[in-house]
């Protein structure tokens, strides 16, 4: 099916020049669009791969000069970058998988559960959505669990999302209740359910929440630097920043100032720390986007 | 009507019948409960004058001095400026650039360029703040930055756009548009889809050109998504996320990059007082669930839709 809406698709026989003008002029604002989008970025990665005679004059723009690989041999040669950035990628697997798991969990009552206390239950979580006891307090709790520097925090924290289980539940609550009422039937328990039934029939609503999940803790900056204490425990965005904005590679074991390469690792380490996040993002934009209109459902 | 209450016989076998279901909100509940609800408990703390080491027993107990401190303070002035502009630019500015881009968007012919052009668009949404202002200081930087490095070209001083208290709120904005504009009109661009393509083909037999089109049917038909997102917007006034400003901030531009996310940050976690900081926090939070409240509530004046 061709998704051109019918004024276009009839539009061949007779277009006015006024139009013709429009369209035209349309094509090259949205050309410029996108290159302002995509500039800062190339250029990003153009200066990590120039050489410092180029960059020092400020003559790199969206394209290498001198192309080299100088500072990804400093930046990788770090181990404790290394381990930040295994830290990211642990965190951010552990945090899917576990924070799918419990929103199915919340979720399923929801949609399919005729209970005593349900909605006190749905009060408990969709009150967290208005009203939270904020940074200080959070920190707090996380202090008494004894989870302060540790990566645990970074998982357990952000575990639930409200609004993910609004988006599920709604997503739920869309299969015919005619295939739960069935395999109760049958005899199957609830957790038989939630994983034979509900689950595969949930792929598209299953695959959005967990890659946004993984976004958002790739990206998470917060609440690392509330209860991450030691380099051994940090993650890629406080190394990015350690390494960019407040210029202190030295604690990572990158030596900027004598080899001439400072603003190229800078750069390198930006294109590290955002490069697996751009490069799973195409291939997966239709999942990205098509939460944002389940979101829209509105539970 | 009143229900009948059911016999304890009645409900034990319901319980008993739901037992999975409990099984599965257990886990759920003792998360929330700890996380989010016993987080609640510990706002109490800005009533005290807290010391972690003596806990509550050993604490003061100060009633409302640290809301008072704070609202009587020299910075609440700046704090709650800084925090209402930085949003109210963000409201003049950019909120208008997704709906002009839906619409400009909406009248491109070629799926695959229109795909081309989303999937480019939607990019800078995925990247975290923390590499956002990284490109911000290293394309801006005075010395080695392209954007200084083009305006020396031009004959032009080169500008210290990251140091300089007075371009704070401009870089801030105009970096929002360039990161959020894209993906932001997903909103609409779906609401455009939903428009009846007879109304366009009517309005061309009338003459109409391409932009009297928009003026007459495409922006009539997004007006509702329009209307709802701005008073949600508006409900965000308060709100602002601590990420950005606390890193775009530096010794220079503290006078306008302060805002009450990196202020309660600044008194609680460098200045070690909780009790303070949980104080300016709980502050911060009820003006913000009024402006929510409010924000709903109205919209559901408006649409008969209400947001949540």
């Amino acid at each position: 099916m061709k998704t051109i809406p019918a004024h276009q698709g009839k539009k061949h026989s007779r277009e006015t020049a006024g139009e013709k003008v429009f369209n035209v002029a349309d094509i090259v604002i949205m050309l410029i669009v996108c290159v302002i989008i995509l500039i800062p970025m190339l250029n990003v990665v153009s200066v990590s791969m120039s050489d410092d005679k180029y960059v020092a004059a400020a003559q790199v723009s969206f394209w290498p000069r001198g192309l080299n690989f100088k500072a990804y041999e400093t930046v990788l040669q770090s181990n404790k970058l290394l381990r930040s950035f295994l830290n990211t990628v642990f965190v951010t697997i552990c945090s899917c998988v576990c924070s799918l798991t419990m929103t199915c969990l919340a979720a399923y009552p929801l949609a399919y559960g005729k209970f005593y206390g349900k909605r006190i239950y749905s009060l408990m979580i969709l009150l967290t959505m208005w009203f939270s006891g904020g940074m200080i307090p959070t920190y707090m709790v996380i202090n008494k669990l004894g989870l302060i520097n540790s990566l645990a925090s970074l998982i357990i924290v952000p575990l639930i999302m409200a609004y993910y289980v609004v988006v599920l539940r709604a997503f739920f609550a869309s299969i015919p209740v005619s295939l739960i009422e069935s395999a109760r039937i049958d005899g199957a328990g609830e957790f038989q359910i939630l994983w034979s039934v509900v689950i595969p029939l949930s792929k598209a609503a299953l695959a959005t929440t967990g890659l946004w999940t993984i976004v958002a803790r790739w990206n998470e900056f917060l609440n690392p630097i509330l209860y991450l204490k030691d380099y051994r425990k940090y993650t890629m965005q406080i190394v990015l920043r350690d390494i960019v904005l407040a210029s202190s590679a030295s604690q990572y074991d990158i030596d900027m100032e004598s080899t001439a390469l400072g603003e190229q690792v800078r750069n390198a380490t930006i294109v590290v720390t955002m490069l697996p996040v751009l490069v799973v993002y195409p291939f997966l934009q239709k999942h990205f986007v098509k939460g944002v209109m389940l979101g829209a459902v509105k539970g | 009507m009143k229900r009948k209450r059911p016999s304890a016989a009645v409900i034990r076998k319901n319980i008993w019948k739901n037992r999975d279901m409990y099984l599965m909100i257990f886990p759920v509940t003792v998360y929330y409960l700890i996380i989010h609800y016993w987080a609640m408990g510990w706002l109490a703390i800005s009533f005290y004058d807290y010391k972690l080491l003596k806990g509550f027993a050993g604490s003061k107990f100060v009633g409302l001095q640290n809301f008072e401190k704070f609202v009587t303070g020299l910075n609440f002035g700046t704090v709650i400026v800084n925090t209402l502009l930085l949003n109210f630019y963000t409201l003049i500015f950019f909120f208008p650039m997704p709906i002009i881009f839906a619409l400009l968007l909406n009248e491109i012919k070629s799926t695959k360029y229109k795909k081309f052009v989303q999937t480019v668009s939607y990019m800078p949404h995925f990247l975290s703040a923390v590499v956002v202002v990284s490109i911000l200081n290293v394309v801006l930087s005075p010395s080695v930055g392209f954007v200084n490095g083009f305006l020396k070209t031009l004959g032009m001083d080169s500008v210290y756009f990251m140091g300089d208290a007075k371009y704070f709120r401009g870089v801030y904005v105009m970096s929002s548009i360039w990161q959020e504009t894209g993906w932001s009109a997903i909103i609409y661009i779906s609401a455009l889809s939903g428009i009846d393509q007879s109304l366009y083909e009517a309005a061309r037999i009338d003459g109409a050109g391409k932009l009297r089109q928009i003026w007459h049917v495409s922006l009539p038909g997004i007006r509702e998504t329009i209307i709802l997102l701005l008073i949600m917007r508006i409900g965000n006034m308060v709100n602002l996320t601590f990420e950005k400003p606390y890193l775009m901030q530096n010794a220079l531009n503290t006078s306008v990059s302060e805002v009450l996310s990196t202020y309660t940050y600044k008194i609680g976690m460098v200045r070690g007082n909780y009790s303070q900081a949980t104080a300016i926090g709980l502050f911060s939070s009820l003006v913000s669930l009024i402006f929510v409240l409010s924000a709903n509530y109205l919209s559901s004046k408006v649409t008969d839709t209400s947001l949540f």
